[in-house]
């Protein structure tokens, strides 16, 4: 459903995405992490095609993000890190707006906002205007609009921070749901025990470069270690820096174990079953 | 790879759907401003009628006395007036359009949101577009329709001008708007990291070329005797406006085609006003639907190019402006140095700031340069020339009075969750007020100086009125910078983080209404008592004793100045002492 090839991503003279190949199956969620400037947001802001690949290609649904962007947007909800609302707008008025957007028919729109308001429990404010909104109630309301055209891939950007944990719990029920419905989820986070519970995949990235992917038995293999996924990502990305740099300027091939495995079609694709 | 999945059959009318959403905002926000801030409503509703009043009442007496002079309606001396008008106006809306779709096309949250949406590039771009458009013809509606009407009315024009009236004004912005956006978006897609540095070429070759011709053109008035000849001369250095082609020569050929009543054609055989209106039109729709075109293609690449044009981490330079800035504030302690060179670097790394500062004042330098070009044409009385100086005082005053209110207002506010770090800091708290209110001191001392000196000099008012005038400026700067700082102080919003909302709030809207006031009362105590006098006397040579009598209220004046930025600091540097952070 998510396909990578071969992706670069340049900032001027800086490298954010190196050679990213990727496969993300429907149906799977998928979990991407890596420390603060790695590329995960730059890798989500080209999945939605907000920026383009310098190098390689990015496809949604099959269609090509860059060629065919409108059609791949057509199938694809992206719920940022810091959700835009309409404050002028009441959540009622944002959420038909979306409906509308989407092209989804009146009585079908009508029935699935009265679902979503219920699902997130919106009914006490989706009328109020959102600047009144406080961050819990514009996240939930933002997931209940990503959420109304049935979109068939969810990418997310860190859910979970400033949420009280029932809506993490309920969020964590819903991203659950829709992937055994067979939504693509494509989630960035930093909470490593949300990774670990819900993705039946999960790759790491650090200075652009995909370090691991893979069930979290397969991390652990990589990474010479039982523990739990903390445990895992913290050895993983501390022996990267050394030879990111090297790779950065062509010289180093990725050393067996790491990034080697992640050719096209290889570990980066499914392996089986979830960890959990 | 994957073969693509079927998609719905989705018809969506984009188009339709923005329409509806900007309506749906229009509509909640004017509710929610008469609901929590009727007090800002009012005041804006007020002093745009000030505003639309004063400028008839200007131009009435302007288009009275050229009747009086037997100018014709419809000759060449009111077409080249009106040519510079449209000219002016023309190049204000392509500027203006251009920076407000760049800040909401590349770097808004909204933008961002809509891109991630299947919305098409050219529908965003035109929501967007529509909203600049709308947002920029505000002050050419402000400026040009006392203007025309005035003309109208003295003149005694034909019905069908007031009809057509409306129609040329939506026509004329739809070509501009589409410059500045075509513009924006070739600047954004091709030269994405020299765009700053492009901007500042263009505002200087602009203002470069407006200082070349009104150098020529007051060469031209000293050197000319005959009258006709001088006219010949000045109407060659506006041939840029009055070719075929240029819309603003359109509109005026269209209006004074209006006036005399020729709705298809002259008895002459001259195009009547459905042509140039139609002209006017069509241009502004056939550009709409290439730029819209052009953006179909550039829009989302431009937006691309613009996040990583650059490195991933920006370096900012200009640290020479900095060094300039604390040099010339260096009998200040060298903490207020310091928080005065941080505030200078916040606000010129927003080119959205002072974008609008270059905009502003340019189009005055324009207007000062174009006065004196306009009453030595017509051989104006000393009486017209006094009222005008008076009048540009009062612009400089509210073009202070806005500043100081749409950016020094909202300073401590922006410091927002931040601001605990200032509050930690190892000195006394007043002295964040006293930074901020030196900085705008010394940048507001600056821009309306040179301005108010350019308007009197441009005037020919004598070395006296001059003086008079710039001390008046001074007690404003001082008067306005005290009073936006304290009172920023005194009701901060730090959750908010948008300027143009903290300006809008109850706050700014009192810190507008009291700056408004305080012009008033500095100028009517300042200024306001040498222009009565002197209108009725002839040119003042030297310094009269009426000249002296006549500056009795220059005392009150000051102490009005002193009063409004002590009383204000003195309970903001309260107010900023009980904070807690």
């Amino acid at each position: 459903m998510i396909e990578l090839d071969n992706v670069v991503k340049r900032y001027g003279t800086k490298t954010a995405v190196r050679g990213l190949t990727l496969r993300v199956e429907q149906g799977e969620l998928f979990a991407f992490l890596g420390p603060n400037g790695a590329g995960k947001t730059t890798t989500i802001k080209m999945i939605c095609g907000l920026l383009f690949p310098t190098e390689g290609s990015v496809r949604v649904g099959g269609y090509d993000i860059q060629a065919e962007g409108d059609q791949a947007r057509q199938m694809l909800s992206y719920v940022p890190d810091q959700p835009y609302l309409y404050e002028r707008l009441t959540g009622r008025e944002f959420l038909q707006f979306i409906a509308d957007m989407y092209g989804m028919p009146p009585a079908y729109a009508a029935k699935r906002l009265d679902e979503v308001i219920h699902l997130f429990d919106l009914g006490e404010f989706v009328d109020d205007l959102t600047e009144r909104y406080s961050h819990g109630m514009r996240q939930r309301t933002v997931f209940a609009s990503a959420l109304l055209h049935d979109p068939r891939v969810l990418v997310v950007d860190e859910p979970t921070v400033g949420l009280d944990p029932r809506s993490v719990r309920l969020l964590k029920d819903v991203l659950r749901r829709l992937s055994a419905a067979g939504t693509t989820v494509f989630l960035s986070t930093h909470s490593l025990d949300v990774a670990q519970e819900l993705a039946q995949r999960i790759g790491i990235v650090d200075h652009g470069l995909l370090i691991g992917c893979g069930t979290l038995a397969t991390l652990r293999g990589q990474a010479r270690t039982d523990g739990s996924l903390e445990e895992v990502f913290l050895t993983l990305t501390e022996e990267v820096p050394a030879e990111a740099g090297e790779a950065l300027n062509g010289q180093a091939r990725p050393r067996p174990g790491g990034v080697t495995e992640l050719t096209p079609g290889a570990t980066a694709a499914p392996q089986g079953d979830g960890p959990r | 790879m994957n073969a693509p999945l079927p998609l719905p059959r989705v018809a969506v009318d984009q188009m339709r759907l923005f329409g509806r959403l900007r309506r749906q905002l229009l509509r909640n926000t004017l509710k929610v401003l008469l609901e929590q801030s009727s007090l800002r409503v009012v005041s804006i509703v007020l002093t745009s009628v000030v505003i639309w009043v004063f400028v008839f009442a200007v131009s009435w007496s302007g288009f009275r006395y050229m009747t009086l002079q037997r100018v014709p309606p419809f000759g060449a001396i009111v077409g080249v007036l009106f040519d510079f008008l449209f000219g002016a106006l023309w190049l204000m809306l392509i500027f203006s359009t251009g920076l407000i779709l760049y800040s909401s096309l590349f770097n808004s949250t909204e933008a961002a949101f809509l891109l991630s949406t299947p919305a098409r590039a050219d529908q965003v771009f035109g929501h967007k577009y529509r909203g600049a458009v709308g947002f920029s013809s505000w002050g050419f509606l402000l400026l040009g329709s006392p203007l025309l009407l005035a003309y109208g009315t003295v003149y005694k024009v034909s019905w069908l001008f007031y009809a057509v009236l409306p129609l040329y004004f939506i026509g004329f912005v739809l070509l501009p708007g589409c410059v500045g956006s075509l513009v924006c978006l070739l600047v954004v897609n091709f030269l994405p990291r020299r765009r700053k540095q492009l901007l500042i070429a263009v505002v200087l070759v602009l203002l470069a070329a407006v200082a070349a011709w009104a150098y020529q053109a007051s060469i031209t008035l000293r050197t000319q005797v005959d009258n006709r000849e001088m006219v010949n001369q000045l109407l060659g250095g506006l041939r840029i406006t009055q070719v075929m082609a240029a819309p603003s020569h359109w509109m005026t050929k269209g209006l004074q085609a209006a006036g005399q009543g020729f709705l298809t054609a002259s008895p002459q055989g001259d195009a009547g006003t459905l042509y140039y209106l139609a002209l006017v039109w069509s241009n502004g729709l056939l550009a709409y639907v290439l730029t819209a075109w052009a953006a179909r293609w550039l829009y989302r690449r431009g937006y691309n190019r613009l996040a990583t044009g650059g490195s991933l981490r920006k370096r900012y330079g200009g640290a020479w402006l900095d060094k300039l800035l604390s040099a010339s504030v260096g009998f200040l302690d060298p903490q207020t140095r310091l928080l005065i060179v941080k505030d200078f670097r916040t606000f010129r790394r927003e080119p959205a700031q002072w974008g609008q500062v270059v905009i502003f004042s340019g189009l005055l330098v324009l207007y000062f340069t174009n006065v004196r070009r306009w009453l030595f044409l017509t051989d104006v009385e000393w009486m017209y020339q006094n009222g005008l100086s008076l009048l540009n005082l009062t612009t400089t005053g509210l073009l202070l009075c806005i500043y100081t209110g749409r950016f020094i207002y909202p300073m401590l506010s922006l410091e927002g969750k931040k601001f605990w770090v200032l509050g930690l800091l190892p000195l006394r708290r007043e002295r964040l007020l006293w930074g901020k209110f030196a900085f705008s001191a010394v940048g507001s001392l600056l821009i309306a100086e040179g301005l108010i000196v350019l308007s009197d000099l441009m005037l020919a008012m004598p070395l006296f009125a001059v003086g008079l005038h710039v001390l008046t400026v001074a007690v404003l700067a001082v008067g306005l910078s005290g009073l936006s700082v304290g009172l920023g102080a005194c009701m901060p919003t730090f959750r908010e983080t948008d300027p143009s909302k903290i300006a809008a709030g109850f706050g700014g809207t009192l810190n507008l209404v009291a700056g408004l006031l305080f012009l008033i009362a500095v100028i009517s105590l300042m200024a306001l008592p040498w222009h009565a006098q002197a209108a009725t006397a002839r040119p003042p040579e030297g310094v009269a004793t009426e000249d002296l009598l006549s500056l009795l209220g220059l005392l009150p004046g000051l102490g009005v100045g002193a009063l409004a930025a002590w009383l204000p600091l003195r309970a903001g540097a309260r107010a900023l002492a009980r904070m807690e952070f």
